[in-house]
């Protein structure tokens, strides 16, 4: 069974000894130059870890504006050979219809100097 | 709301170091375990300095890591099976100059034998002056529960204390009694 919870008499010897006994002990000398020392390393490898992710971030940038870059540049000169052959197709058909002309024009002459 | 206090990480660890160091021993009982995990409250306490209101929230904040962080590397020990007070005053005792009385010493460590979260209580009472109230806070405990381990604590040490050491026992009763 749990016991009541007041809190017991005003303190006694027993309670005033293992007060005294249970005054706080010194720190090691040590332990305050070895927290700074943890401290200062601690900061040195977190800038150190910040300066690697930039630079992974810039690197990855670079890579992406390159792939880009070669995408666009890619779909440019995809655009311009298509424009150099309907050019090409269109000189084609020039000369096609020119030729065709002429062989239209020396088919009416002959035409013509048969009927006469 | 502009705050007129600015923590400064040193100044704190020099005001607040053997208190930590303090709480960690006596929880722990090893010198070395106490020494790091101080080390991990206040780089702990580096890392969280912006989060700190005042000058007694830095000291509410470092005595329940240091309790909490002590607890945690108590539990972790107990699943390796170490008794962590095995011949803790012949391996990982203070020096002597740093010690309390001899009696002071012994009663100490009757206080090591008592279970864990009396231990905390008791330690947290006498050491730091803590009332019930601010010790439930610490640790995050109900404040009945922590009134119930202060007194098994205290009636458990007194016994302890009482057929351990003479010093206690005086025409067959302990002194506290008298």
């Amino acid at each position: 069974m749990d016991e009541p919870l007041e809190m017991p008499e005003p303190m006694d010897e027993f309670e005033r000894e293992l007060r005294q006994s249970m005054l706080r002990r010194p720190a090691p000398p040590s332990l305050k130059r070895r927290v700074l020392d943890a401290r200062s390393r601690r900061r040195t490898e977190r800038l150190h870890t910040r300066v690697v992710v930039w630079q992974r971030l810039a690197a990855c940038m670079v890579l992406a504006g390159a792939i880009g870059g070669g995408f666009a540049w890619h779909h440019v000169d995809e655009q311009r050979k298509g424009e150099a052959a309907k050019q090409q197709v269109l000189t084609a058909l020039r000369i096609t219809n020119r030729a065709l002309n002429e062989m239209n024009a020396r088919l009416a002459a002959r035409n013509r100097a048969d009927g006469e | 709301m502009a705050r007129d206090w600015q923590p400064d990480f040193e100044r704190l660890l020099e005001e607040h170091q053997s208190m930590v160091f303090s709480l960690a021993m006596r929880m722990t009982g090893d010198r070395g375990l106490a020494e790091e995990i101080a080390q991990d409250v206040f780089l702990a306490l580096d890392g969280n300095l912006k989060k700190m209101e005042s000058p007694e929230h830095a000291l509410f904040w470092l005595r329940r890591v240091t309790m909490s962080r002590s607890t945690d590397a108590l539990r972790r020990r107990k699943v390796r099976g170490m008794d962590l007070w095995v011949e803790i005053e012949e391996q990982h005792g203070a020096p002597a100059e740093e010690r309390a009385t001899p009696l002071g010493v012994r009663l100490e460590g009757l206080l090591a034998t008592l279970p864990e979260p009396q231990r905390a209580a008791l330690v947290l009472r006498y050491q730091e002056d803590l009332t019930p109230d601010e010790i439930a806070k610490t640790l995050e405990s109900p404040l009945a529960t922590v009134k119930s381990n202060l007194q098994r604590g205290l009636k458990l040490l007194r016994a302890k204390a009482e057929s351990n050491l003479k010093e206690f026992v005086r025409n067959g009763r302990a002194v506290g009694d008298a």
